[in-house]
């Protein structure tokens, strides 16, 4: 198909393009309670074909683009006349211009990961019998579950010389835990694994449990005011999407960002721990095929990388970094317990955490929340957090024990000063 | 005039069919559902155009269901042909399988019973003005630069506007012992953000718009711009707010939210076989108060949410959940049903070909009332005007309340008072808020602008809405 693609586009003289094209297959299954509901297969191939074309408007050289609808199967008249579509529509987009990313032929790259060799179907036993194995305890169980284990083969080829492939497998899913008693209630839970750690997965089942347990013996929210939160586990991955977002060359170049390679991303003052965070190249290329590999992005809150694709890196006059999704943060050098001590609420579950990259403000629901006054823990639920980045960067402290994710690694928890709660009145 | 059948579904339809009788020779229970979809999607702000003739559910692709007798499995796949046909019922076999061969220890394999349906053929499309691609992608993207440069004009303080339009043509066959259904459907949506920068932070005020139809929305997304920024420019002067329950008026799309997360995602009905939905004892009593009745349907409205049938063959519904503050009924896909011993309501939807069918929302509202906004707006002392939804999160299993709002104005003595609150999180138990009640107006206004996951995935186009409600909000 790539070759009926390609002599497409030589017939209609289209020059520029990227080709990507995705082969997945899956195995999935549905788990209620301790039954089977549903089982699934999938087999898909999957084409993105993108083309540029060059014009002039106003003395000003530009590159429009647009993505073109291409299926498997295909003939070769209607992928011509799907390619023929999008080059006309290329010419009413009108960005300046910028090359693509040049690159040549690799060789294939295998996954490394352990589930790489095994079918989808082994691949899905081996971690469903991991996160079923922990569910013994009666009392709190998994109430569903969802798991979809991937293998994809990807291939990249452009105008720009890049002809890329390799290959990626994993597991992913997500889990509910139900405690019916004292109160009824339940924590949504997602995984995705990239090496067959059965142990991991088993242990934050096990951790889920446990919280919503505890949750289910919270009965009601904390006292409005302002608080020193601890964060945890994703979370953090989370929080720190604000550093990722405006660092980003896409955020830099639209003026949504004013980060700057050199200054502080912190703020001054610090009386916290400074920032640092490297970008992590979890894939070998990103969508574009441009070579991932790892950089270090901010080191102790001054920026050190701007980040990105080519188009935006071009109008930035700045090497095109690629696209990264995993970040890795050091660690911090308090211990938990440590950070414990003084009185704190430490939000274990939110209904959704979020970060809002652009005003900088952060929060959600509390699900589950230890409260700490100086004396005693208590489970509480409900209220809402709601903080600002720009006010908090200055005060955090990050533990030195480590969790470790699909999209991050780095310090488990953070405790952050002066941080709004809202709660109960009075 | 009407959307078109996708010639592709209707050139192969034959192969279907040939597939739905070999799946039938090996399996009590078979069905297929044959999608071919395409969008197209137009963005500009300042320094950026982008135009894709593609998007999450575009594509060309084919899931096939079948019952072993006691087991439900699937295929998704898109590659079809007669020399195909052999490896995709080597593919079926291999889910069927899989309920032999996953099963962790002490999990057992589902028993369901039979299928019934009852015979149906139908084939029907819905109605547009504007053909997207009659109009051009030229004139779009013109049409669409002239508001953006509007925002932009709106004052010196302004950083970006961003505008954008996306039309989604769907054409779905399902094919199954008992049924042979066709439909056509075309939605498109479109908005605009204006964007102003007050030190490090921006903030940014928007308006979503949609319809079933074509790109006759541009007429409507062309009116509003000078007030979005306006809004923006308001908000710059916005302080945060000061945590507590407050008297607050909701516009329709922050009451869509509220129906939508807050109470929509508890009466889907998959939740009540996991038995993850409080809702399920409610059934019959009072959630709400009684000016509230509430509607969910594909044929309750004519919105994002519409179809004809839904991902399992099940003819569109327009369910009334909630009559008169009293929870009626759920909302149900088939598979559910069926293990509920229920009717399906036609809400069974799959973000594509690719995912599964889960209960989903579609068309998601509340019933006007009596009240005028100005009355109601007079009638508060110390509250506040609640706008611009922005996202939120179910509870189903402890009807608990996240909704984030981008701002809320302040209400002092039956007025507002200019001043502005931003951002705002609602949260709260979700009885206690719909009891809490006490005036709606009376138009209904519903939005499809955004999109419905269920937990963190499986996206599917809703909408959401109703009138201005009054009611006493926890607010953070």
């Amino acid at each position: 198909m790539i070759e009926l693609i390609l002599n497409a586009l030589a017939d209609l003289g289209i020059d520029t393009y990227r080709i990507s094209r995705t082969e997945s297959q899956s195995a999935e299954a549905f788990f209620v309670k301790k039954r089977l509901d549903l089982t699934r297969r999938t087999v898909l191939t999957d084409y993105t074909v993108s083309v540029y074309r060059a014009f002039g408007r106003d003395g000003q050289k530009l590159l429009g683009a647009c993505d073109a609808p291409v299926y498997p199967g295909m003939t070769g008249d209607e992928v011509k006349e799907a390619l023929s579509s999008a080059w006309h529509a290329a010419s009413f987009v009108g960005n300046p211009w910028y090359p693509l990313y040049e690159g040549r032929r690799e060789d294939f790259l295998p996954s490394k990961s352990g589930f790489a060799g095994k079918s989808p179907e082994e691949n899905l036993k081996t971690m469903a019998d991991a996160l079923f194995a922990a569910d013994t305890r009666g009392d709190v169980f998994l109430n569903s579950a969802e798991i979809f284990s991937t293998r994809k083969l990807h291939r990249i080829v452009s105008s720009g010389g890049v002809d890329v492939s390799w290959e990626t497998c994993e597991v992913s899913g997500e889990y509910v835990v139900q405690c019916p008693s004292p109160a009824d209630v339940e924590t949504y839970h997602q995984f995705r694994c990239l090496e067959p750690d059965a142990a991991s997965l088993r242990a934050d089942v096990e951790k889920a449990l446990t919280r919503t347990r505890d949750r289910a013996a919270a009965t009601r929210p904390p006292k409005a005011g302002t608080y020193t939160v601890i964060l945890s586990d994703e979370h953090m991955r989370e929080l720190f999407s604000y550093y990722l977002d405006r660092s980003s060359s896409g955020m830099i170049y639209q003026k949504y960002s004013d980060f700057a390679v050199g200054r502080s991303v912190q703020g001054d003052g610090v009386q916290g721990d400074a920032v640092t965070v490297i970008l992590k190249a979890a894939e070998p290329y990103d969508g574009e095929g441009i070579p991932l590999r790892d950089r270090t992005l901010v080191e102790d809150g001054v920026l050190r990388a701007i980040h990105g694709g080519a188009r935006c890196a071009h109008y930035l006059g700045i090497e095109p970094t690629g696209q990264y999704r995993r970040i890795e943060v050091p660690s911090g050098s308090v211990p938990l317990a440590d950070l414990k001590r003084r009185p704190h609420l430490y939000v274990a579950a939110f209904s959704d955490f979020q970060m809002n990259s652009l005003s900088g403000h952060f929060g959600g629901e509390i699900r589950l929340a230890y409260l700490y006054d100086g004396e005693t823990v208590t489970p509480v639920t409900g209220g809402s957090v709601n903080g600002s980045i720009l006010e908090c960067q200055k005060h955090m402290t990050f533990s030195r024990e480590r969790y470790s994710s699909a999209r991050y690694s780095g310090p488990l928890a953070v405790a952050i000063e002066g941080v709004a709660v809202a709660g109960l009145d009075g | 005039m009407k959307v078109k059948d996708s010639p592709y579904l209707r050139a192969n339809k034959p192969l279907f069919q040939k597939l739905l009788a070999a799946l039938l020779e090996r399996y009590p229970y078979a069905s297929i559902l044959a999608s071919d979809i395409r969008e197209k999607s137009y963005r500009v702000n300042r320094v950026t155009t982008s135009l894709a003739d593609g998007g999450i559910f575009s594509g060309r692709g084919f899931v096939v269901k079948v019952f072993d007798g006691g087991h439900w499995s699937e295929h998704s796949f898109n590659q079809i042909s007669e020399e195909l046909l052999p490896g995709i019922l080597e593919q079926i076999g291999r889910a069927a399988a899989m309920a032999e061969i996953a099963l962790p220890e002490g999990v057992t394999a589902g028993v369901y019973t039979a299928p019934a349906e009852e015979k149906a053929v139908f084939s029907g499309s819905t109605d547009y003005e504007v053909d997207p691609d009659e109009l051009g992608d030229d004139v779009i993207l013109a049409r669409l630069n002239a508001i953006k440069e509007r925002g932009l004009a709106y004052s010196d303080k302004v950083l970006d506007c961003a505008v954008r339009a996306e039309w989604n043509r769907t054409s779905k066959l399902f094919l199954s012992p008992g049924k042979d259904l066709q439909q056509d459907v075309m939605w498109t949506t479109g908005g605009a953000t204006v964007i102003a920068r007050k030190g490090q932070e921006l903030k940014n005020s928007y308006k979503s718009i949609s319809c079933l139809g074509g790109m006759e929305l541009l007429d409507r997304l062309e009116s509003g711009v000078e007030k979005i920024a306006a809004t923006t420019i308001e908000l710059l002067d916005s302080v945060p707010i000061v945590p507590g329950e407050y008297e607050c008026v909701c516009t329709p799309e922050v009451t869509g939210m509220i129906v939508h997360e807050a109470f929509g995602h508890g009466v889907e009905m998959d939740m009540f076989v996991k038995d993850r939905a409080q809702a399920r004892q409610f059934i019959g009593r009072y959630v709400a108060s009684p000016l509230v009745t509430m509607h969910d349907g594909a044929c309750s409205a004519p919105q994002t949410g519409t179809y004809f049938f839904d991902d399992e063959g099940v003819m569109a519904h327009d369910t009334v959940v909630i009559d008169k503050g009293v929870l009626k009924t759920g909302i149900s896909d088939y598979q559910s049903a069926v293990a509920l011993g229920t009717e399906p309501t036609g809400n069974g939807r799959r973000e594509s070909y690719r995912r599964k069918a889960y209960t989903r929302m579609t068309n998601t509202w509340f019933e006007g009332g009596a009240d005028s906004v100005e009355d109601m707006i007079a009638s508060v002392k110390d509250g506040l005007l609640l706008e611009d939804p922005s996202s939120g999160m179910e509870d189903p299993k402890n009807w608990g309340i996240q909704c984030m709002v981008n701002f809320a104005r302040e209400i002092k003595d039956g007025r507002l008072t200019g001043r502005i609150f931003s951002p705002i999180v609602l949260t709260g138990y979700v009885p206690d808020l719909l009891k809490s009640i006490t005036m709606m107006s009376p138009d209904v206004e519903l939005s499809g602008g955004g999109f419905c996951g269920k937990g963190a995935k499986e996206w599917v186009k809703v909408s959401d809405g109703g009138p201005y409600i009054k009611a006493r909000i926890r607010l953070g």
